[in-house]
């Protein structure tokens, strides 16, 4: 099956990962008013179209609205939960240096994101055993290479209790 | 007891919650409420299995310092965690942590406000300039159409004076019979043929 659409390759998992602008915590609303026609607004566009996919993806829990010829010149806008509202002005720029913009004023660092995902990885200790949805495994009988589960594969004879016992009280006798 | 067959227990974690007991999920098995009880079991009574006493009063002491301290570990970890969480949100790190963070934001709108005042200036001037080409626009415009306009004029007085010029040639009713003389005088001939280059080759005769 082809893929769909002008620029399929803005829906593969590769693209959106290698979004860099992740938001504060504090913004909620982001807001782009742009052109659909124009030189000035050829940034805004470009934006909306490669920039915003990514930046959902790695904000999933932010808004994102978009709104075409409502004004004569593109800006956007963010309102943070604090009841602020940053505006800011995209005319004539060009869309790598809107993503820049953004992730400087309102988006997190690489040094706090880099240790969010140590204290992620700390947190997940993969020797930790329980249920799926917290951990990795819940037996070690999952993992490749030990000894399976005797509920679904039978243990030989040797390596069960009973025939120990029976061996242990035999060799006594 | 229950006389129901326990078949599975949902595996149930609550995170730091009290246990209070195991959940068992009691299933009817093969029999339904209405069915009677097997004649087999008709006059079971069930007795518990014999308890031997000395054996419970020692296990009665061992389970509970077991659960004693079970418990203990249990309290003490989860109150470490919600210490660790309480000291993240609302100690004296957090309080620094978040002044420092409200002066960066403060700093980065300020640089924020400062780029939008740029973009204002270079927006401004642009429109001035569009403003300005504008009117030079409409100014040429209209200088065009006064040209045009005196031009307009100028052929139509070119017109009128060519038409006066001509008029000196009109047949009135004044001149009306000398003309009508002078035409029978000079009879014209329109019969001749032009070559390829545009000149008369010949001619015939009036008859």
């Amino acid at each position: 099956m082809p893929m769909k659409g002008r620029f399929p390759i803005r829906r593969t998992l590769d693209y959106l990962q290698r979004g860099e602008v992740v938001f504060k915590n504090s913004v909620k609303i982001m807001t782009v008013n742009y052109n659909t026609h124009g030189d000035l607004s050829e940034g805004a566009r470009k934006f909306v179209f490669f920039s915003i996919p990514q930046i959902q993806y790695k904000n999933p829990w932010v808004q994102i609205m978009m709104f075409k010829n409502m004004t004569p010149s593109p800006f956007l806008r963010f309102y943070l939960d604090d009841g602020e509202q940053v505006l800011m002005d995209v005319e004539g720029k060009d869309y790598k240096e809107i993503s820049e913009h953004i992730r400087k004023i309102l988006g997190k660092s690489t040094k706090v994101l880099q240790a969010e995902a140590l204290a992620k990885m700390e947190a997940s200790n993969p020797a930790n055993f329980g249920p799926k949805k917290y951990f990795l495994r819940e037996c070690i009988s999952e993992v490749e290479g030990q000894v399976p589960h005797p509920g679904l594969v039978p243990l030989p004879k040797e390596m069960t209790g009973k025939y120990r016992a029976k061996m242990a009280s035999s060799s006594e006798d | 007891m229950f006389q129901a067959v326990v078949r599975s227990r949902t595996p149930v974690v609550r995170f730091l919650s009290p246990r209070a007991g195991v959940l068992l999920e009691t299933v009817r098995g093969r029999k339904s409420r209405t069915d009677p009880k097997a004649k087999s079991k008709a006059g079971r009574i069930k007795t518990p299995s014999p308890v031997d006493p000395v054996e419970m009063v020692v296990l009665k002491e061992r389970f509970t310092e077991y659960n004693l301290i079970m418990r203990a570990l249990r309290m003490e970890f989860k109150e470490e965690m919600l210490r660790k969480r309480y000291e993240e949100e609302t100690g004296s790190l957090a309080e620094e942590r978040a002044k420092q963070e409200s002066e960066e934001h403060r700093s980065l709108m300020a640089w924020n406000d400062a780029e939008n005042l740029r973009l204002r200036k270079i927006r401004e001037l642009r429109v001035q300039k569009e403003a300005e080409a504008a009117e030079q626009r409409t100014r040429e415009e209209a200088l065009l159409r006064q040209q045009e306009f005196e031009r307009y004029i100028q052929e139509k007085e070119m017109e009128i004076l060519q038409l006066q010029e001509e008029a000196k040639n009109f047949i009135t009713l004044e001149n009306l019979d000398e003309r009508i003389e002078e035409a029978l005088d000079n009879p014209k001939n329109y019969n001749f043929a032009v070559n390829k280059a545009g000149k008369t080759e010949k001619r015939t005769m009036l008859q």
